[in-house]
């Protein structure tokens, strides 16, 4: 048997709650099995440690690791992507908890708990997800600290045993402390190269949006979720709630049952991006823009989509966007993150004035064959009645206001969804108003798409910036008009004009369906004062945590020329030395004061007590009377005390005036303090 | 050539050693005393950070970029708490009791400092000895036995210690070397010699000779480096501290240690056995008196004399001691 290395105590409590932190951070993205599995191994090692349990056999240990590998692999099906890593990696970290026979197994351990819990950034970026990196980067600090801080027993602790359970935690959370400032000094200088290589993003769990397709009637429940979409910042004032048409996707294909995008099949004239920067691509000018430009950054939430949002008719602004083919905006890569870009907009905008080229008309007027007849022979019917265009759509529009109700609780539509909604159900929300009056547009042969997007935001009452929030989503229509390009036309605003004119939860707030979904929502109860002040202050640090944190790489450039008026190696070089030397100058300056801590204080102290407690009895040191006067005093006004007095006269003496040796001078002060705790001089019960 | 090569540069490495950590018996750790450099655990800290570096920059994860600066940040704040655990002790070689060829050299150290810093995990070592661990968590003093296995007979000088500190993550390793002075006695090997006792009976046992294994005389504090069989362990149960029992053997005879009484053998031999025979006759109750070339000692007992004689038998034939 080789000499088994003995972890030390306190390392081991730190590295058992390390575990545990690690582990409940991930519990959203790991399978249950594996949350138990773990649990086991720290229960095993907790009976190691006692002595009840061994330490597995090898074989079982390629046993359980072939197990969790199997596990992973049926959990998910694959082994690439996030989740399926970070699930192989606790499986390996939770393992390795079963050999800790040497210093560096405890290492190993701990620098994967390091690994594991960073990681967590990639799933969640709120303020509460770094607070508590940082709690576990300090919890599994303490593990490592634990394992090179002697073991000294309780008589030289003067804490006691819980203070030697609890001392490796205090050094770490003094080291983190410290940390801080240089942290923040590196964060801002240190330059951050663009990504390496691709790596796997996590795979849309939960995530909530405007999706790529559309099916109206498949669903029956919008009312769902309260989350930010994106915050915009203006520069200058917000437009109007009703000019606020956040375009996402454009769907012009239609199935019959639904829309998504044409592919790149579908445009065939140059290439379907134009990056920003690059030169305009020669579809470019098929957009007049005229007027003035809103100018505006969008803060949006990971989407894992590419999809970006933007008021027609946009021009990126920011690095890796582009400009699509039908005018709206896309990303270079899915947003995995919390992303900012910066967009100029001209809201008097003309799209495709000049005419539809045969291909293109064909596409925005294709109907799938054999869906929605009764549509079909309706839209004709309305077309030889009325010639004109707009009167036709007008009719029709008409005919929502009149008949139709908006609801977030339509019911489910069979396989003519067209011809359900428009003749029988006559309920559903913006998703089926955009899909059935797209749908009779084409059929009375005008072209039409269905735009894909939000609708208004909330005005920040006191950060001025706008939140659009996930209920925001919007479906809309736009019509191509001789003359005119594309229009946008709303339907919904014809049936429920206060929907595009108030905000979404405005109109909704007080409906009972209106958030169902999520009874804890603080938004669900945004009709009562201060609970919606609350949730506007958080959103607000959110929304500044978001720009001035997740989004820092893009106005690091900036915040640095600044600065430093220009960016070069050796400026960016010196300026991080200057920085980093004055964060770390509280360090310094702490372990130089830290050094002449006054040793007397503990006798001072002691003399003090010792004074006080004179005083309960009765006698009190007069002022200018040394310690020895006030001794003999004492002696002879109360004999029954003499001996404990002298005793402690003579110790308080010896340390104050000898210079002792050794471990003399300790022992003795322990000697006092215990001497002084006895000394009741105002109990007169004992008889000596 | 090769190895000339080596034994020149390990030549020149020991006078910069020696020109730049000059021997004394006390010495305070400054600046220019210490050297800092990252441990293997540092190095591989280094791995976990540049891991964590690749990752946030694929991912463009500020949150993982801000992560990665914090431990990077963190192991900058160690060394200077690592530097700080050493920088500003004393050193100072403290008593050294005589030893036994063979056996082991204690050697005291004192470590001590001017203010209460917490200097934990401070390990003190020698080429050819265990480390032994101290801590002074906020006291000024703190001493520490240091043993050296002893080979030859005479003054033992050590050479020079090396005092390390992980403390407090691991990730650094601040040291240096200390040539304090050391210089212990060594007393010849002792060897049993079989018979020739020429003893003379005294009367009953007067005094009671210390150090024996008979009689229970007390309890001394607990010194670092005592054996561990003597410890008091009940007393340490109760939480009254570590003691050591200590022993007294009753005294009867009276012996010449002769250096003739083992013809035909070297000198190291003769002494080896006059050594084995004076600690038997020592732990028993006899008046004994010590006979080489060059020293005698009358007969007597007790245990400064017991010192006198083993410190003959260890100095025979051997250089003054040195730098003393």
């Amino acid at each position: 048997m080789q000499p088994t290395w003995q972890t030390p105590r306190p390392a081991l409590l730190w590295m058992l709650i390390s575990v545990v932190t690690t582990l409940a951070l991930h519990v959203r993205h790991l399978p249950l099995w594996l949350l138990g599995a773990a649990a086991l191994t720290v229960l095993w090692q907790i009976q190691v440690y006692r002595g009840a349990w061994q330490y597995p056999a090898k074989y079982i240990k390629v046993l359980l690791t072939l197990l969790c590998f199997g596990g992973v692999l049926s959990s998910y099906g694959h082994l690439l992507g996030l989740e399926p890593m970070v699930a192989i990696l606790v499986s390996g970290f939770s393992l390795k908890l079963l050999e800790i026979h040497h210093r560096r197994d405890a290492l190993v351990l701990i620098y994967l708990a390091y690994f594991i819990i960073v990681i967590q950034c990639l799933f969640e970026q709120g303020i509460v997800t770094g607070l508590i990196v940082v709690l576990g980067v300090t919890i599994v600090t303490a593990a490592l600290a634990g394992l090179y801080q002697s073991n000294h027993n309780n008589q030289t602790d003067s804490r006691g045993i819980l203070g030697a359970w609890f001392r490796p935690f205090r050094s770490s959370a003094v080291i983190i402390m410290q940390s801080l400032p240089l942290m923040l000094v590196l964060f801002i200088v240190m330059p951050r190269v663009g990504a390496l290589w691709a790596v796997p993003k996590e795979q849309g769990s939960g995530v909530v949006g405007v999706s790529d397709s559309m099916s109206p009637g498949d669903f029956s429940d919008l009312g769902g979720s309260s989350k930010v979409a994106f915050r915009v910042e203006f520069e200058g004032d917000i437009p109007a709630q009703s000019a606020l048409y956040w375009r996402g996707l454009v769907f012009s294909d239609f199935d019959g049952r639904r829309w998504s995008q044409s592919g790149s099949w579908g445009y065939r004239d140059g290439s379907l991006l134009q990056w920003y920067g690059d030169k305009p691509e020669p579809w470019d000018s098929q957009a007049t823009r005229r007027g003035d430009a809103l100018t505006y950054q969008v803060t949006l939430e990971a989407t894992n989509s590419p999809w970006l949002f933007a008021l027609a008719t946009p021009k990126p602004a920011s690095q890796d966007v582009a400009l699509t083919r039908d005018f709206r905006l896309y990303s270079k890569r899915p947003l995995s993150s919390k992303t900012q870009y910066r967009v100029k907009s001209w809201p008097d905008y003309n799209l495709e004035v000049s005419g539809l080229s045969s291909w293109r008309r064909k596409m925005e007027l294709a109907l799938p064959d054999g869906f929605n007849p009764e549509t079909r022979a309706i839209a004709e019917q309305w077309r030889q009645e009325s010639p004109d265009t707009v009167a036709l759509l007008n009719r029709l529009l008409k005919l929502y206001n009149e008949e139709f109700i908006y609801t977030l609780k339509p019911p489910l539509l069979g396989k003519h969804t067209v011809d359900e909604f428009l003749w029988e159900t006559k309920r559903g929300f913006c998703e089926f108003y955009a899909s059935s009056f797209v749908f009779f547009a084409r059929a009375a042969g005008i072209p039409a798409r269905v735009v894909a997007g939000y609708q208004g935001g909330e005005r920040h009452p006191s950060e001025d910036y706008l939140l659009v929030h996930q209920y925001d989503a919007h479906a809309w229509a736009e019509v191509w008009l001789e003359g005119r390009g594309w229009i946008r036309v709303d339907p919904t605003a014809a049936v429920a004009p206060e929907r595009v004119e108030m905000s979404f939860a405005d109109l909704f707030g007080e409906n009972k369906d209106f958030l169902a979904g999520s009874l804890l929502s603080l938004e669900r109860y945004r009709h009562i004062n201060w609970i919606n002040n609350l949730r506007l202050r958080l959103d607000a640090l959110d929304y500044a945590w978001a720009k001035w944190v997740l989004g820092y790489g893009n106005m690091q450039t900036d915040l640095l020329t600044s600065i430093l008026g220009r960016l070069d190696p050796l400026r960016v070089g010196l300026f991080l030395l200057a920085a980093g030397a004055l964060a770390m100058l509280p360090v310094a300056v702490m372990s130089l004061l830290g050094q002449e801590k006054k040793y007397r204080d503990d006798l001072d102290k002691f003399f003090i007590q010792f004074c006080q407690r004179m005083e309960r009895a009765g006698i009190t040191r007069r002022p200018g009377e040394g310690p020895r006067d006030f001794a003999a005093r004492i002696q002879s006004l109360r004999p029954d005390l003499a001996d404990q007095v002298s005793s402690l006269t003579a110790l308080y003496e010896q340390q104050r005036y000898n210079t002792a040796t050794l471990d003399s001078r300790n022992l003795r002060l322990k000697e006092l303090r215990l001497k002084l705790r006895r000394f009741r001089p105002y109990l007169r019960s004992k008889v000596t | 050539m090769l190895q000339g090569l080596r034994d020149q540069l390990k030549q020149l490495y020991q006078r910069w050693v020696n020109r730049r950590l000059p021997a004394a018996s006390k010495i305070r750790l400054s600046n220019k005393r210490l050297f800092i450099f990252p441990t293997r655990a540092g190095f591989l800290f280094g791995g976990v950070l540049i891991l964590l570096w690749l990752v946030a920059t694929n991912f463009e994860n500020n949150l993982v970029f801000g992560a990665t600066f914090l431990l990077s940040a963190m192991f900058v704040v160690a060394i200077f708490h690592t530097f700080l655990n050493l920088s500003g002790l004393y050193v100072e070689a403290g008593r050294t009791p005589p030893c036994f060829c063979g056996g082991e050299a204690e050697f005291g150290i004192l470590l001590s400092q001017k203010g209460r810093r917490y200097r934990d995990s401070i390990s003190l070592y020698h080429r050819s000895s265990e480390a032994v661990v101290v801590s002074l968590p906020g006291t000024e003093l703190a001493e520490v036995w240091l043993a050296v296995p002893a080979e030859k007979r005479g003054w033992f000088e050590p050479g020079r210690v090396t005092l390390e500190t992980r403390y407090p993550l691991g990730l650094l390793r601040a040291w240096t070397y200390l040539d304090l002075k050391l210089c212990g006695l060594v007393y010849p090997r002792p060897i049993d010699a079989k018979g020739r006792l020429s003893s003379t009976a005294a009367g009953e046992g007067v005094d009671d000779l210390p150090g024996g294994r008979e009689d229970f005389r007390g309890l001394e504090r607990y010194r670092q480096g005592e054996a561990l069989g003597h410890i008091a362990w009940k007393h340490y149960a109760r939480e009254q501290g570590l003691h050591t029992k200590h022993f007294s053997d009753p005294v009867d005879e009276e012996v010449w240690l002769d250096w003739d009484a083992f013809p035909g053998m070297d000198a190291e031999a003769r002494l080896s056995r006059l050594c084995g025979w004076l600690l038997a006759i020592s732990s028993g109750s006899a008046l004994y008196g010590l006979r080489i070339p060059g020293t005698e000692i009358l007969p007597s007992r007790g245990e400064a004399h017991r010192s006198n004689v083993l410190r003959a038998l260890a100095l025979f034939d051997q250089a003054p001691r040195p730098r003393s």
